[in-house]
């Protein structure tokens, strides 16, 4: 088709949506609310996908030793660690130095911990190990767990686990919620496109009869369809940005130390708002077209 | 040249529209197809727009075959043959020049062509002062003069009227066939159904005349031969 006719039924799609006015509205709502819950599970997954290979760089390991560890046992195994390939660096803390490193993390409330001296400390001495390449890490920890005083190696993967585990459930779910509320949107879509093809019934008639191509009757309808799925991804993206712009400054605000918000180090907003906002525009446009592509069909009989 | 051979057509096996219909339209020629309601002259111009298809029999239009056309090519086909109706069928919330220039759009003409073509084929109806009414801005005569114009804008070389006087007075629904003729007049095969007795005794055209799905009588100069 030529590029007139394309801008023509680009234009007829348009006042269309405004011609049926209610409809265009209920459909881009709904195009709109479904995109708005992808968009806050996209922005939770890239975020976990953040912290997870934020963690995997970090690869620190924690060796906490049993409690009845004697000094020379201690060096023993720091003229091991010195041996081993692979190490960048490690530190020994002991459990005074622990429970006084638990202190200051708490701040203002370490009266709290008044309780704990020397004698009845509850903290185990421990080693904090960092390796040079993160492949190193599986070997490392098993070579450390088979060491006879040592009680509990932990390290980052077992918190990358547990977020892979939690962005996992995340993605399935959101993604199944966005599903339902997708075939929602696109039936409200598919009525009003209906409703539009129904009340130009007369019009598809006589288009057919001065012969005028099946295609040529479709695409102002398809580009109705569009539009609307484009308005309910703006929409969207503008609803999903303003709200991630005030969670990101939420986070920035408050006091990093000892509050669970400082766990998140959330991505800055133009890092993920264009994927976004782009994945909307997809979603909105397809979604657009195969509803107004399954609206056309039954009046083009002629 | 269209030609129907042996062409029968039943909607449901027990009505039958047509019964072993044989007709040859010559290009150029002039037909009245007339008869009683359900007699089948509405079936007669489906098929020939390629509707409905025929249940037995061959119908060919301008040589071609058209049980081999394509669903496809439809449009196509049906560029080559102008269309009026008894209710006009024109765009409400376009103008007289809107509703002609419609059909050229369709089938992707220049805006050049549209703007040379479009003014020539109103001033032929003689509607070039309503060019910028809207359908029910003007008369029914006026409606059906912009049908015509739409109708024969991407010139075709037949022009089937489906009743086209149908909802006008005698006045009016003369002027109209003065046009129609005129198009004939310019080598446009006219194929019109009608119910007006006095237009069809005064063109003096070939008229064929329909019954229960058959034909009861074709003569040249013919005449409305039978009661409603």
């Amino acid at each position: 088709m030529k590029i007139r006719t394309w801008r023509l039924m680009a234009g007829q799609g348009f006042r269309n949506v405004f011609r049926n006015r209610i409809m265009s509205l209920a459909s881009i709502s709904a195009i709109a609310a479904a995109l708005f819950v992808l968009g806050l599970v996209l922005a939770m997954v890239l975020n976990f996908n953040n912290i997870i290979s934020g963690l995997e760089s970090k690869v620190e390991i924690t060796v906490f030793l049993k409690d009845n560890v004697q000094s020379h046992e201690i060096e023993a195994m720091s003229r091991q660690l010195n041996d081993w390939e692979g190490i960048k660096e490690w530190k020994f803390v002991s459990r005074d130095e622990a429970l006084e490193n638990w202190r200051e993390e708490w701040g203002e409330q370490k009266y709290l911990l008044d309780g704990y001296t020397a004698e009845n400390n509850p903290l185990p001495d421990s080693f904090h190990i960092t390796v040079e390449n993160p492949d190193y890490v599986t070997e490392m920890v098993e070579k450390l767990r088979k060491l006879t005083k040592v009680e509990v190696v932990q390290y980052s993967k077992d918190v990358v686990d547990t977020i892979t585990r939690i962005a996992n459930a995340t993605r399935i779910l959101g993604l199944a919620v966005v599903v339902i509320l997708i075939i929602m949107a696109m039936i409200i879509i598919h009525n009003t496109i209906r409703i539009s093809v129904y009340s130009r019934r007369r019009e598809i008639n006589i288009m057919k009869y001065i012969g005028a191509t099946d295609w040529y009757i479709r695409w102002p309808f398809i580009m109705e369809g569009i539009s609307l799925g484009i308005m309910g991804a703006v929409i969207a993206g503008s609803l999903t940005a303003g709200i991630y712009y005030l969670l990101v400054q939420q986070v920035a605000e408050s006091p990093m130390e000892g509050n669970i918000l400082s766990l998140l180090q959330l991505l800055p907003l133009e890092s993920i708002i264009y994927q976004i906002v782009g994945l909307f525009l997809l979603v909105g446009s397809v979604v657009g077209v195969i509803a107004s592509v399954l609206s056309i069909r039954k009046h083009l009989r002629v | 040249m269209i030609q129907f051979k042996n062409v029968s057509m039943s909607y449901d096996n027990v009505t039958h529209a047509l019964r072993n219909v044989n007709l040859t339209i010559n290009s150029g020629e002039f037909v009245f197809v007339v008869g009683p309601s359900g007699a089948g002259k509405s079936t007669l111009i489906k098929l020939l727009l390629k509707e409905i298809e025929p249940t037995e029999g061959k119908l060919y239009v301008n040589n071609v075959d058209l049980s081999g056309i394509k669903p496809k090519e439809i449009p196509f086909y049906r560029r080559g043959i102008g269309v009026v109706f008894q209710d006009f069928r024109l765009l409400p919330d376009r103008t007289v020049y809107e509703n002609v220039a419609f059909a050229m759009e369709i089938v992707e003409a220049t805006r050049k062509e549209i703007r040379r073509q479009v003014p020539a084929i109103l001033g032929m109806v003689g509607l070039s002062s309503k060019a910028n009414s809207y359908p029910n801005q003007i008369s029914g005569g006026e409606q059906q003069r912009t049908a015509l114009a739409r109708a024969l804008v991407n010139n075709p070389s037949i022009l089937i009227a489906d009743e086209p006087t149908g909802n006008l007075d005698i006045r009016t629904a003369r002027e109209i066939m003065k046009i129609i003729n005129l198009i004939h007049r310019r080598g446009t095969t006219v194929i019109m159904a009608t119910h007006a007795r006095d237009i069809v005794d005064s063109m003096q055209k070939r008229v064929v005349t329909f019954d229960k799905g058959c034909i009861v009588s074709d003569e040249e100069k013919g005449e409305y031969s039978f009661e409603d």
